[in-house]
């Protein structure tokens, strides 16, 4: 997910109170990336909004949310109702809306629909020939449809678009963003969140390579070894998985402090570092070498 | 006295005359052993201005006070004089059996002034000294010197320090040998050469008294400990060597004379390389528990000793690629007693002539980079000083300066001694040392590397610390090699100044503080440069070679980084601030009365 500096005039909505029932538990709460679904998904949409909604079920338990958090007024009637009562609490006349059980959205496409709005009510893209109503943009100008909406029992928000001025967002142009619309996947069952989490971990792990010198390259018998580490990585879990894949240095060149005495590690030739806390960067080079430069 | 013999031996060669000269205890303390008690004689018996070759030159031999105490590391001693390649000191160290064998002589120095009238070798036994003809040794090389000298007097457990051809001939950079090892900077050994001493042997009774036997004892059981912990791991698993592939990657391998930063087969003639190809056995010094050595197999079958440095000069800075090559150019240098760093260096310098179509006769010798055959008929050519050889055998200085041009700005030298392997624009720290030390580029007078590879300061770049971090790192030295305790070791102390000034309280039985043993160092790196003030020097010695001011790092982590003049200016000047000297690098005389050394007016230029 991009950094995004700019804040947007805008209120971003998000839906929690679906039933969960294929997965079996709260979806809003499912651990992602260290922390519950919607703490993930409302960290990353405050990012651009200036102001967030969350819109629970009665009763429906939830972590403390940095967000506006109102309730529909009846349990589990569907996305409508989400819908109507996200845009009533929000304070901006622009809405984007989506749900919680999206993890990978894209700050850049959200930006992308946000700025086609002008001319029209809802902006919606179509993706693999359907609508997604819960990743499009909508006007609180269309509050009174939805509420004859919700009160005629339509319930699906595709019915809104005839009545009112839609952009639909055909699939090349998301794709220019977005190129495998992992933006708008979501996960119904528990072996979606397991591919959802592991994609997660795939895109946003670094790869670093350390580079062995001296005593470390006799011992590990390699000149290099590359890792894949979680972003944000520091030089401690460079060691901790070093250890994991070359055992033969601990106690020798690495041990859970990290170097052992006589030996000391530089960053991209350029920097000797010895803190753990030390942050890496993807492509980052790490040298590991004897401490006394003397000969 | 405990630690010192307190007397001196004085050998004149012009007469065959012998004296011991009894040695205070006040200047022992003031100035210790080993290059501190060697620099203090220089300067009492060098002529002002002696010519380095005349025979009023001293060469001196001195021990220091932790030899034959049984400390891990200490078996070493000093061999100074005038350098007949820099006109400023010469202060090198060498080590093992002889170094305890000159303590057990019952000294704490040998001078030896004067000039035979043939080849000859020494004999000393405790008080008697002889003179023997070495007529039938010319030529031979050290290794072989010494094993004819042990046959001949029968004495096998005698221990020989000899010149080679090279010192014979009076190359520049003439190393004096023992044991395989060598007092390999500066040409002390053609100083030996000039005054036709071919060899010294020495076979002593007198052990090293020490003050608290059963306090070193314990010390010496704490140092043996933290010598074979992972402190030293590099030194131990792999030797000096290991540092060519470290320094490549890190963009300071210096590599064909300096024109790049790093070899490109830098992985073949690397200490790991050679370690799982070549490796042949692993020694150490007497009285060590480091054992650093390590011999790798050549061609020949027979085990070459490596170190980083001739790796580096016989490898990289010629462009050798090959590690069989590099270890017959260091044979063939051994065999003829020459400084590796300063055969490479000039070498390299010659290449580069070559190279330009400055020295046709570089060309003719099919000296060219890269070329190993070329470099093996040169270092014979030096060591005989035939042909293009007795251009090389006065070093790159003198070598440029006879061919003009502007060949003298890839001379790469300081004060005349060639550079040792690390590339001072990308380790800025190590760029003010190398310029400022008293015996011209070197390493080991001072360790001031060592804050460019810590992350201490920004290698690449100056700041106003530079200065005292080399001022400190030169008197730190100045005590290592004056106690002496090997530099390998220096990493084994929590708290050096004051372990260290234990051990000698110790040993000598004096109650010597940090601050004291600190104090000393300073003084004694003072002294060193009051020599080379006497001797000449002014602050246009204290300056690096024109092409690391003139051109950026072409390769490596460091491409595009310069040094500029104005930043090695600027670094002189807080060196020269952190010394307390004047702004021209002159020590003030208030200085030297603070340090009891001597006075300018005592002076006789």
């Amino acid at each position: 997910m991009e950094s995004h500096r700019t804040i947007t005039d805008a209120s971003a909505v998000i839906l929690v109170g679906g039933k969960s029932s294929r997965m079996g538990r709260p979806k809003a709460l499912l651990p992602f990336d260290g922390e519950p679904l919607i703490v993930h998904v409302v960290r990353a949409l405050k990012k651009m909004f200036a102001e967030t909604v969350v819109v629970a079920a009665p009763d429906q338990e939830l972590p403390s949310l940095p967000a506006v958090l109102v309730r529909d007024e009846v349990a589990y009637q569907g996305p409508v109702s989400g819908i109507y009562h996200g845009l009533k609490a929000a304070t901006r006349e622009v809405c984007f809306v989506t749900s919680c059980d999206a993890p990978f959205l894209n700050l850049q496409l959200i930006s992308q629909l946000l700025a086609q709005i002008s001319d029209c009510d809802v902006v919606v893209p179509y993706w693999q020939q359907r609508f997604q109503p819960l990743h499009a943009v909508y006007r609180t100008s269309v509050l009174p449809l939805l509420k004859d909406q919700l009160e005629r029992g339509e319930l699906r928000p595709i019915f809104l678009y005839d009545k009112v001025r839609t952009r639909k967002i055909p699939e090349q142009e998301i794709r220019r963003l977005d190129s495998e619309g992992l933006s708008l996947l979501n996960m119904n069952s528990p072996a979606e969140y397991d591919a959802a989490l592991q994609l997660w971990n795939k895109r946003n792990s670094i790869s670093v390579s350390v580079e062995l010198f001296g005593v470390a390259r006799l011992l590990a018998k390699t000149q290099s070894v590359s890792l894949d580490l979680a972003q944000e990585a520091t030089l401690a879990q460079v060691f901790s998985a070093l250890a994991d894949k070359l055992p033969v240095l601990v106690g020798r060149v690495i041990n859970s402090d990290g170097l052992v005495s006589g030996y000391t590690c530089n960053l991209n030739g350029l920097d000797f570092v010895r803190t753990p806390n030390t942050k890496l960067s993807s492509g980052d080079k790490i040298f590991i070498l004897s401490a006394d430069a003397g000969g | 006295m405990y630690g010192f013999h307190g007397r001196l031996l004085h050998v004149d060669l012009s007469t065959g005359k012998s004296s011991w000269i009894d040695l205070e205890e006040t200047r022992l303390r003031a100035f210790l052993g080993g290059i501190g008690l060697g620099a203090c004689l220089l300067y009492e018996y060098a002529p002002a201005g002696v010519d380095p070759f005349s025979p009023a030159n001293p060469l001196i031999f001195a021990s220091a006070p932790l030899v034959g105490t049984g400390l891990t590391t200490t078996a070493k001693f000093a061999v100074v004089t005038k350098s007949p390649l820099t006109g400023f000191i010469a202060d090198s160290l060498s080590s093992s059996y002889f170094a305890l064998e000159l303590k057990r002589i019952g000294l704490d120095a040998l001078i030896i002034t004067g000039r035979s009238a043939a080849m000859t070798y020494l004999f000393i036994h405790n008080d008697r000294v002889e003179f023997h003809t070495a007529e039938h040794l010319c030529g031979k090389s050290p290794a072989d010197t010494e094993n004819m000298i042990r046959a001949e007097l029968h004495a096998p457990t005698m221990r020989v320090a000899a010149i080679g051809k090279a010192g014979e001939n009076k190359v520049r950079f003439a190393t004096i040998s023992n044991e395989g090892r060598h007092a390999g900077r500066g040409g002390v050994g053609a100083v030996m050469g000039a005054k036709n001493l071919k060899a010294i042997a020495l076979s002593g009774d007198c052990p090293t008294k020490v003050a608290d036997a059963s306090s070193i004892e314990k010390i010496a059981g704490a140092l043996r400990e933290r010598s074979l912990s992972s402190l030293t791991d590099k030194y131990r698993e792999i030797g000096t060597v290991a540092n060519l592939s470290v320094f490549n990657r890190l963009g300071t391998l210096p590599t064909r004379n300096f024109q790049q930063s790093t070899f490109d087969d830098a992985d073949a003639v690397s200490g790991e390389s050679l370690t799982e190809n070549n490796f042949g056995r692993r020694h150490g010094c007497a009285a060590c528990t480091i054992r650093c050595e390590r011999l790798f197999k050549a061609l020949d079958g027979r085990d070459q000793r490596m170190e980083y440095e001739t790796l580096f000069a016989l490898g990289p800075l010629c462009g050798i690629r090959d590690p069989d090559s590099v270890l017959q150019a260091a044979q063939l240098c051994d065999l003829y007693g020459l400084d590796t760093i300063s055969t490479g260096g000039t070498l390299a310098w010659a290449m580069e002539c070559g190279e330009k179509a400055l020295l046709p006769e570089a060309q003719k010798f099919g000296l060219r980079f890269g070329q190993p055959e070329a470099i093996f008929a040169a270092i014979a050519a030096i060591a005989e000083r035939r042909g293009i050889g007795a251009l090389l055998a006065e070093g790159s200085r003198r070598a440029a300066m006879e061919l003009g041009g502007n060949s003298s700005d890839w001379a790469m030298h300081v004060k005349g001694l060639e550079l040792p392997g690390y590339e001072p624009r990308s380790l800025k720290t190590m760029a003010l040392g190398l310029a400022v030390s008293p015996r011209g580029a070197c390493h080991n007078r001072s360790g001031a590397y060592e804050a460019d590879f810590s992350g201490e300061v920004d290698r690449f770049s100056i700041d106003s610390r530079r200065g005292s971090l080399v001022a400190e790192s030169e008197n730190f030295a100045a005590t290592l090699d004056s106690l002496i305790v090997c530099k390998f070791l220096r990493k084994c102390f929590n708290d050096y100044y004051e372990e260290a000034a234990e051990v000698l309280s110790k040993v000598t039985g004096w109650d010597c503080t940090g601050a004291e043993l600190k104090r000393a160092g300073e003084r004694i790196h003072n002294l060193k440069k009051l020599f080379n003030i006497r001797e000449g020097w002014s602050s246009d010695d204290d300056w690096l070679p024109e092409r690391l001011l003139s051109e950026a790092l072409p390769t490596g982590v460091g491409a595009g980084v310069r040094l500029s003049t104005d930043e090695l200016r600027q670094m002189i000047r807080s060196y020269y601030q952190a010394r307390g000297w004047d702004d021209q690098g002159y020590i003030p005389e208030s200085m030297l009365v603070e340090l009891k050394l001597p006075s300018y007016r005592e002076l006789k230029v």
